[in-house]
């Protein structure tokens, strides 16, 4: 056994079988396959572990204490009285639930990282605040969380995010949440990219959830560019709320952000703002809403505000049923109407696409079929 | 195996198909020659019981029992098999995907490269598609679902003359061939043009005009005769 598996086999050894189970449904990974790994359950810490000299993880608590500049990186791309839910985060400041990790200048990290939040109270309230610094020309992926044991159906999850991006980093980040059915959770995030970082993000939000609020606020300085792609489910009783503004805010910032929802019964909100505040800034917003039945919503609001002449923006929204030509198309090809429903919703989803590990595409494509059924 | 008794076809309250009767028996291919909105295309809509279309009088069977009340699915499901002269889109939708979900995988790798589609296999189907790429990717869609009737919707309308003749053989090969459960098919294929008849053969043609069957016979001959004199009736003899 090398000195990384060993270090991991005593981490993996803090959690349960079920926890590892539930974990790896949203993309957990043990055994030396994860340069760093986080896990926040309920309310501790519970594992902060790096087996990379090029990447720190640990409690932000800690991190207050450790390093003095994370005290000026904590609440200060929000202010705490932004909302109340921020406000409620803020009064754990002195003491707070989260993880700080730090890539250091320059790191490549070969394999991912990883950061997860687990609720395992019934009726818990959790307030979690984390920090990330990527350093200056640092390159990093990162699979990040959120699930619950199937015992837990209500609770109250927030958090608030404030992510760094310094000079030149790249960062590629995929996202699964899975929350329990009559969860409230509201999740705030913060994201500064200095000149000539990218960013390529992937969320999943898949699961039923009484309400999420989903907001994040991102500033792109000069030649940062950001490709975003989320994909929103929401079967009956769900409500999910997403807000998104993105403010490029000097020459060459460019941003893509495509939000693809789909509703079985549930309701979706999408709004999503990209203001361009400096010449030579491109943005594009996609919101498109499938509906499977007729009940639930999907409402797309892009905004697009150019505050710089040379400023390109552009956006696209649609919300629609399946087409029944489409399925007509199909089912006269030898396709079951079930079967025609599901490759007509994976192809909006781009389920196909490179980006989304076939893991979780199929993970996807399991809920939807499921969902359709009834079955959620 | 497709029988068709004197068939009247409705959409909403007017007449588009009046008194059609035909027989295509077991593996015979068949051609319906007619101009553009003679009712061909809502022929083959309606046998396979696509909307809008309504039968109000006669009745469409399949292996001698009717198709009233069946949708597109169980005519699917029976066996029969339409490929569409224009297709929707199906963004995100490659044809990979298409022929997993068929269990076809293998006979898209086998019979994709006859008609020049090799290479269409991470594609989006019919998503950018030229007007000759459809047509020879609506006859893999019918090898891949392997239907017993086969029906065509203007096979060769947008295609070059090399893929005309691609088409043409593709189309007498899948229907002289049995089904992977060894049972004989059969094919109506349908055209305004006929150049299709130049590289298939087929036992019988027909001619539709106003929605109406005006004539039977011989295919190249009543090609012959559309060329020269329309589409009329022959005169006897």
């Amino acid at each position: 056994m090398t000195k990384t598996q060993s270090a991991d086999a005593r981490a993996l050894g803090k959690l349960t079988e079920q926890e590892r189970t539930i974990l790896h449904e949203v993309g957990f990974e043990g055994e030396g396959r994860r340069a760093a790994s986080s896990i926040v359950a309920d309310h501790e810490v519970r594992l902060a572990v790096s087996h990379d000299a090029g990447v720190e993880i640990m409690p932000l608590a800690q991190a207050l204490r450790t390093y003095d500049f994370v005290q000026d990186l904590m609440f200060n791309l929000v202010d705490p009285g932004e909302n109340e839910h921020t406000a409620m985060v803020a009064e754990h400041m002195h003491d707070p639930l989260g993880v700080f990790l730090w890539v250091k200048p320059g790191a490549k990290l070969k394999l991912p990282l990883q950061t997860f939040t687990l609720l395992e109270t019934p009726q818990a309230r959790q307030f979690t605040h984390d920090v990330t610094l990527i350093g200056e020309g640092a390159e990093v992926e990162r699979i990040s969380g959120a699930a619950v044991p199937s015992s837990v159906h209500k609770g109250r999850h927030i958090s608030v995010s404030e992510t760094y991006q310094c000079a030149g980093s790249i960062c590629k980040t995929t996202t699964v949440e899975q929350w329990g059915p009559a969860m409230e959770v509201y999740s705030y995030g913060f994201s500064k990219m200095e000149k000539g970082s990218s960013c390529s993000s992937t969320s999943l939000m898949m699961s039923s959830i009484a309400h999420h609020a989903d907001r994040s606020w991102s500033i792109l300085e000069e030649d940062a560019s950001s490709v975003a792609q989320s994909i929103v489910f929401a079967p009956a009783g769900t409500e999910r709320l997403i807000s998104t503004e993105t403010r490029l805010t000097r020459a060459g910032a460019k941003s893509e952000d495509v939000t693809r929802m789909v509703s079985a019964g549930g309701r979706i909100v999408n709004e999503a703002l990209l203001v361009g505040e400096a010449a030579g800034t491109q943005g594009f917003l996609g919101c498109d809403g499938l509906k499977l039945n007729d009940t639930g919503e999907i409402c797309a609001v892009p905004s697009l505000v150019a505050k710089a002449e040379g400023s390109q923006l552009s956006h696209e929204a649609s919300v629609g049923m399946i087409d029944g030509d489409k399925l007509d198309y199909l089912m006269a090809s030898g396709l079951e109407e079930d079967a025609a429903r599901d490759l007509i919703v994976q192809g909006f989803l781009s389920l196909e696409e490179d980006s989304l590990p076939p893991r979780l595409r199929s993970r996807v494509a399991e809920m939807i079929s499921r969902a359709k059924s009834g079955g959620m | 195996m497709l029988e068709i008794r004197n068939l009247s076809v409705n959409v909403g309250d007017k007449r588009i198909l009046d008194d059609i009767d035909m027989v295509v028996p077991e593996g015979e291919l068949h051609v319906l020659l007619g101009p553009n909105g003679s009712g061909k295309s809502s022929l083959l809509a309606s046998i396979m019981g696509l909307p809008p279309f309504e039968v109000v009088a006669g009745d469409i069977l399949f292996d001698g029992k009717s198709l009233q009340g069946l949708n597109i699915r169980e005519r699917a499901a029976l066996g029969m098999g339409l490929g569409f002269q224009r297709p929707p889109n199906l963004d995100g939708v490659s044809v990979s995907s298409f022929a997993q979900a068929l269990a076809a995988e293998e006979v898209l790798a086998r019979e994709a490269e006859a008609l020049d589609l090799a290479d269409f296999v991470r594609r989006d189907m019919n998503v950018g598609f030229s007007g000759g790429e459809i047509k020879r990717w609506e006859v893999l869609k019918l090898i891949l679902q392997d239907p017993r009737l086969m029906l065509f919707d203007e096979p060769e309308s947008g295609v070059d003359l090399e893929h005309v003749r691609a088409i043409g053989k593709a189309i007498g090969r899948i229907t002289s061939t049995p089904d992977r459960r060894g049972r004989p098919r059969s094919g109506l294929v349908i055209t305004h043009t006929g150049l299709i008849l130049k590289s298939v053969d087929a036992d019988l043609g027909y001619i539709l005009k106003n929605g109406r069957l005006l004539h039977s016979g011989e295919p190249r001959a009543i090609f012959s005769h559309i060329q020269t004199h329309g589409y009329t009736v022959p005169e006897a003899g």
